[in-house]
């Protein structure tokens, strides 16, 4: 896992997934009303049908089944604006680029673990499930999430200083060009 | 500044030295000194050998290669807002 485009990737994804996850347990459960696809006005109904069809066309029989809007994008549905900038930076975000879309699944589900997140634990759970992951997989994502959930917190506990940094190459490359878009 | 005096590798006995020969083994590099968790983990491989053999167990080529996985604990640690 050479090269650092793969970890600003990785690194946007983990951020981006706190994002909808922080949205989704703090103000879902009826704290605050989503929006309805059967409701929305024509600019998010169209953002809508874009999140239906990323969260259902990576598989076949997709756990979402292109009907549902997960709780985050509904709930700050009511600024359309708002909803299409999200939507494209959490798309570009879980887009297979340097790192596969099921990588970077197994982290945001990681992630979402880590913090206890009960949305996002059980989205990204069924997100692996419909990209084809197994159960191995999946328990193999939950035994490095469990083990260096221990870890971090014996460092932390002893305040250890990080002292691997050096072992890795260090990528001399520039900055790509992604464009503008 | 760490809580605890890590210890060079010499101070530890023989059978906890063995788990730096594995921890350098795990890492294909040749540290001076082991790294601070192999040395913390070292101070009673009563607890350390078995909770790094579950690690390596964790880690290990599957589904997931170990550098996905090495990528995934890297998330993890961030997100416990760990710098080691």
């Amino acid at each position: 896992m050479s090269g650092d485009d793969g970890w600003y990737e990785a690194a946007f994804v983990v951020g981006i997934t706190n994002a909808l996850n922080v949205v989704a347990d703090g103000l879902g459960a009826a704290v605050m009303a989503p929006v309805e696809p059967d409701s929305a006005p024509p600019d998010v109904a169209a953002v809508f049908a874009e999140i239906r069809g990323f969260y259902a066309s990576a598989a076949p029989g997709g756990a979402l089944g292109g009907g549902e809007i997960p709780t985050p994008f509904g709930i700050i549905a009511h600024d359309a604006a708002y909803l299409a900038d999200v939507w494209a930076a959490v798309k570009r975000a879980f887009t297979d680029r340097r790192l596969t879309r099921r990588l970077k699944t197994a982290l945001a589900f990681a992630v979402s673990l880590t913090t206890r997140s009960a949305f996002g634990t059980a989205f990204h759970l069924a997100e692996l499930r419909r990209l084809g992951v197994g159960e191995g997989g999946i328990r193999e994502i939950i035994g490095v999430t469990q083990m260096f959930s221990s870890y971090t917190k014996i460092a932390d506990t002893l305040q250890l200083s990080s002292d691997m940094a050096d072992i890795a190459p260090v990528d001399r490359t520039g900055v790509p060009n992604a464009g503008a878009g | 500044m760490p809580t605890v005096r890590l210890r060079d590798a010499s101070e530890y006995p023989e059978p906890a030295r063995r788990l730096f020969e594995l921890s350098r083994q795990w890492f294909d590099y040749d540290f001076k000194e082991p790294p601070a968790m192999s040395r913390v983990m070292a101070w009673d491989p009563h607890f350390g050998g078995p909770h790094g053999r579950a690690m390596k167990r964790a880690m290990a080529d599957g589904e997931f290669s170990r550098g996905e996985k090495e990528m995934v604990a890297a998330a993890v640690s961030g997100a416990n807002a760990c710098t080691y």
